[in-house]
């Protein structure tokens, strides 16, 4: 069943890169939505429906971590899995985030192969080629 | 810290554009050829600033003509096809992944925060501040041109 997904990062290049590598990795995706920062995602989120989110952290106006800490306070929202897409990779960073929700955490710079394990995991999508195991990746759901 | 700053920042170079932009590089340790590169080329500056046991910025300097080529790289696209906003969101994005590693990986990691990386310039003028030193610069070689990445300290 095809999925929707919200990609949310300040630079538009590196949405139309997420973007990209998950169309390639052969996920059935219904829509894509994008947004800028987690303000505009909080639009999105409330007017269209949206399987899955990929956020990054530092963004203006309301980064990635205030993105989940107001998903988590909405009944409608709060079940909707976020990964993170960041290059704070401290593991405080990690931690917080999984405190406050999120599903998973992909650190920049990544590999295609990194967002297509993330997404396997956390969808349960079974596609043709499957994920790798990659005991060195900085990259998983939790 | 600073010593073990550049070290990473050495590390992150190669990683970041590597992976993510698919230049090979190649970390120049004679930086005898920097003062002709730096006089000689139109130069973007991007800048991201770093606040935590030590502050200061990462900087990026790179060659207009690699700003287009990374761009392309980047997105899957030729370089005709690279549209000029592409550009600035390319390389702040770049600098913006660089920084970040760095600081995931120095000591007292969880004590530092990054900025918005932001382009400070594409012309010589607002080099001169820039305090380009082998101590806090490392020159990168790539196939056809070089590229200066440093930190800036308070």
């Amino acid at each position: 069943m095809a999925f929707n997904v919200l990609i949310v990062d300040d630079s538009s290049t590196m949405r139309s890169v997420i973007k990209k590598i998950i169309k390639v990795s052969g996920f059935d995706v219904g829509n894509f939505m994008e947004a800028g920062d987690g303000l505009e995602a909080l639009e999105v989120l409330q007017r269209d429906w949206v399987d899955l989110v990929l956020s990054d952290i530092n963004m203006p106006n309301m980064n990635g971590l205030e993105l989940i800490g107001k998903m988590a306070e909405d009944e409608m929202l709060k079940s909707i899995p976020v990964v993170m897409v960041s290059t704070e990779g401290s593991e405080e960073k990690i931690e917080k985030s999984k405190a406050l929700g999120a599903a998973g955490y992909i650190k920049k710079p990544f590999l295609p192969e990194d967002i297509k394990v993330a997404l396997c995991n956390i969808m349960g999508e079974e596609i043709q080629d499957g994920p790798t195991d990659d005991d060195d990746s900085e990259t998983g759901d939790f | 810290m600073d010593q073990q700053m550049m070290t990473i920042l050495r590390q992150a170079i190669s990683n970041v554009l590597e992976t993510m932009f698919f230049l090979p590089v190649q970390i120049v340790e004679d930086n005898s050829m920097r003062d002709n590169w730096l006089q000689s080329k139109k130069l973007w500056h991007v800048a991201v600033r770093f606040n935590g046991p030590v502050s200061g910025s990462f900087f990026l300097l790179v060659p207009a003509k690699m700003v287009r080529e990374i761009t392309a790289n980047f997105l899957g696209l030729d370089e005709t096809e690279v549209e000029p906003g592409q550009e600035a969101d390319t390389v702040k994005e770049a600098l913006n992944m660089i920084g970040g590693y760095v600081l995931s990986q120095v000591e007292k990691a969880d004590d530092f925060q990054i900025g918005l990386p932001e382009i400070v310039g594409s012309g010589q003028a607002d080099l001169c501040r820039l305090q380009l030193e082998p101590h806090n610069t490392v020159m990168v070689e790539t196939d056809e041109d070089h590229l200066a990445v440093g930190i800036d300290r308070d």
